[in-house]
């Protein structure tokens, strides 16, 4: 017999009641798939929520001239008065590693006009090749084709298109007050109709290739308003941000770099307070397991009180009785987890990298001005998997150490002698 | 007994009719100073010169105007924008644009955007909502003021009204009932912007200032003058001048 045979009786212990061992153990698995689904899924819909705001139409990063926000006035572009090399720019902050892609933009306040409906535009000058490698809003166009440049054509959001009663080949008049201060009007063809989702944006964006906008306007070709960029991944953007604005390149120019934490705090302080439920979710659905294995031990120590009093009787120590409880719950907890993650590693998986789409059942939604697709995707949080695997142990335990207490002090004598 | 009340109440009449005197209306100044540019009908012309922090421009205007309710106003230069046209018949404001020639429909919402890149606001050059129907009207000064004597009436919204200024103040001249200043309050109180009027001389058979200047309170570098040339007052036009054919003529 091994010096300490302990662990071996509780493991062997799990064995003396099978079907009970596996119903408590899928007890805490399933606790355990709940815990890491339920996280995984929250994360997806912030994820989900992230990407879209940041990657849907504005970039993960924005860079303007520093008195451009919040005012975004027509006079306040990159650069000044005089402008700035767009192209230079664009290939400097293309350098910078953490950026994916980088696009020039144009905005203007203006009326859109069709027979006798007018909507107040929010007009958008797009490079077009440059804004479909960052933004996503005109890759799935509902109708149409991207605007070309020079062809006096524009894309308009679907609600806009429905307001003015247009169609793709229809006409439009624009109207727009110009940096001279003159009245910039001219006619243009809807050459598409995007769909964001985000119905403000759909019912006011009105985008046109940069070099038709600037004209409509009379801005001169380097005065640009924005340069979007893309980072890889949304939460990189924070330090790319620093990284770009310490330049000496970003202070000689005037440039403000902000990431979209700083642009669009409401959504970080969503992900901020939603994680902080990550604790709940742990303690609601240990919290209910921890009584159903409490139950099984305390039953499982009560049927073997006999035994317990043979070895304190053969003088075994109350602490060993303590341990060997203790091991036989670490021993379940183990087997809960080997069944939680063979429950769980195919879901999340299957979930993971295809999730199921479940517009059918709900439709899209839009939340903090971010559209969430309705669908059931999980992220990848080795964190929690590892926290929920300690948890479940610790439960277990936990849920041990009454049974195990009450399991050492059997009197011997007393249950021994059948009383 | 009955000539005791006769007299009280030939008293009570030369009371109130002595305090009557001396108690302008105000309402009736505030709707004398917003006829004084309008008349039953109007036909005119004047310069907008405008300065703002980035450029300045001056446009040639020709206007129309018949009762509270019609207006036409039609840019004669510069150039770039001769023929561009705003029509108010009724609630509706259309703008034509040479350029393109199209007409557009002004939505409400609008109205309280610039004119033409100007300080005014649609709603200022059209006139449309009549003051006395959407403010209540009160003396708040009677006195001199910069050696004139001039009344101060305070313009508050009623409770219902939809308008853009929480306060608008008049000061009108007592000695012609010409207006002399106007400021335009917003909802917090604070001073948005203000318009003096000055060269007050006769222009198409009436005294009338010649020279408007607005200022935004917020830019005090940037301005508006209206400068009135010839005015003519009761011409001869009906309801059916201001049509949408009228507006697209370039003439």
């Amino acid at each position: 017999m091994s010096e300490n045979p302990w662990p071996r009786i509780g493991w062997r212990n799990l064995g003396r009641h099978r079907k009970r061992t596996v119903l408590t153990a899928l007890g805490l698995a399933v606790g355990y798939f709940a815990v890491v689904f339920m996280i995984g899924w929250t994360e997806g819909l912030l994820a989900e929520m992230v990407e879209n705001a940041t990657g849907l139409v504005s970039g993960q990063i924005e860079i303007h001239d520093d008195e451009y926000r919040p005012e975004r006035g027509l006079y306040d572009t990159i650069g000044g008065r005089d402008g700035a090399d767009v192209e230079g720019l664009l290939n400097w902050i293309g350098s910078d590693a953490g950026v994916v892609a980088a696009a020039p933009r144009v905005y203007a306040g203006g009326l859109v006009s069709s027979g006798e409906s007018t909507s107040a535009g929010i007009l958008m000058g797009i490079d077009p090749a440059r804004e479909r490698s960052l933004s996503r809003f005109l890759d799935d166009l509902v109708d149409g084709r991207m605007p070309e440049p020079g062809r006096n054509e524009v894309a308009v959001g679907v609600e806009m298109a429905r307001q003015l009663e247009v169609g793709v080949g229809d006409e439009l008049v624009v109207v727009a007050p110009g940096a001279d201060g003159s009245m910039g009007n001219d006619l243009y063809n809807v050459a598409a109709i995007f769909r964001t989702g985000i119905v403000e944006l759909d019912a006011a964006q009105a985008v046109m290739p940069l070099a038709d906008l600037q004209a409509l306007i009379t801005l001169d070709a380097g005065r640009i308003h924005e340069i979007a960029v893309a980072t890889a991944d949304p939460w990189v953007a924070d330090d790319t941000a620093v990284r770009l604005g310490s330049t000496q390149a970003s202070r000689d120019l005037g440039l403000e770099v902000a990431s979209w934490t700083e642009l669009n705090p409401v959504i970080l302080d969503f992900v901020v307070l939603t994680e902080s439920f990550y604790y709940i979710i742990f303690v609601i659905v240990f919290g209910i397991a921890i009584f159903g294995v409490a139950n099984t031990m305390l039953m499982s120590t009560y049927e073997r009180r006999r035994e317990i009093a043979v070895m304190l009787a053969l003088g075994a120590r109350p602490r060993a009785i303590v341990w060997t409880v203790l091991y036989e719950a670490a021993a379940m907890g183990g087997v809960a987890l080997i069944f939680g993650l063979v429950i769980s590693l195919p879901l999340m998986f299957w979930w993971n990298v295809a999730p199921p789409d479940l517009s059918s059942l709900y439709g899209n939604l839009s939340m903090n001005g971010a559209l969430i697709r309705p669908v059931l995707r999980v992220e990848w949080n080795m964190a929690i998997w590892v926290w929920g695997a300690v948890v479940l142990v610790a439960t277990a335990l936990v849920a041990a150490l009454y049974p195990a207490a009450r399991a050492a002090r059997v009197p011997p004598a007393d249950t021994l002698s059948g009383v | 007994m009955t000539g005791k009340v006769a007299l009280l109440a030939a008293l009570v009449c030369l009371a109130t009719a002595g305090s009557a005197q001396a108690q302008p209306d105000p309402l009736e100044i505030i709707n004398r100073v917003q006829d004084m540019y309008r008349g039953e009908s109007s036909h005119g012309t004047a310069t907008m010169e405008v300065v703002t922090e980035h450029w300045s421009r001056e446009m040639t205007i020709e206007s129309w105007s018949l009762g509270e309710d019609h207006s036409l106003i039609r840019i004669l230069a510069p150039a770039k924008e001769a023929g561009t046209a705003t029509l108010m018949a009724d609630d509706d404001i259309w703008n034509y644009l040479p350029k393109v020639d199209r007409t557009i429909k002004l939505p409400a919402a609008m109205m309280g955007g610039s004119w033409m890149g100007s300080h005014f606001t649609n709603d200022d050059l059209i006139q449309e909502s009549r003051l006395v129907d959407d403010y209540d009207i009160e003396l708040t000064f009677d006195g001199e003021r910069d050696s004139a004597r001039v009344w101060e009436i305070t313009l508050t919204p009623k409770f219902d009204a939809a308008v853009v200024w929480g306060r608008i103040e008049y000061t009108v001249r007592q000695a012609d009932t010409l207006p002399a200043s106007v400021l335009y309050y917003d909802e917090d109180g604070e001073l948005a912007r203000s318009m003096q009027f000055s060269e007050y001389e006769n222009i198409g058979g009436r005294m009338m200032p010649r020279l408007m200047n607005m200022r935004p309170a917020d830019k005090p570098d940037e301005r508006t003058t209206m400068r009135y040339g010839e005015m003519a007052f009761d011409v001869d036009i009906d309801e059916s001048f201001f049509s949408l054919r009228r507006l697209q003529s370039r003439r």
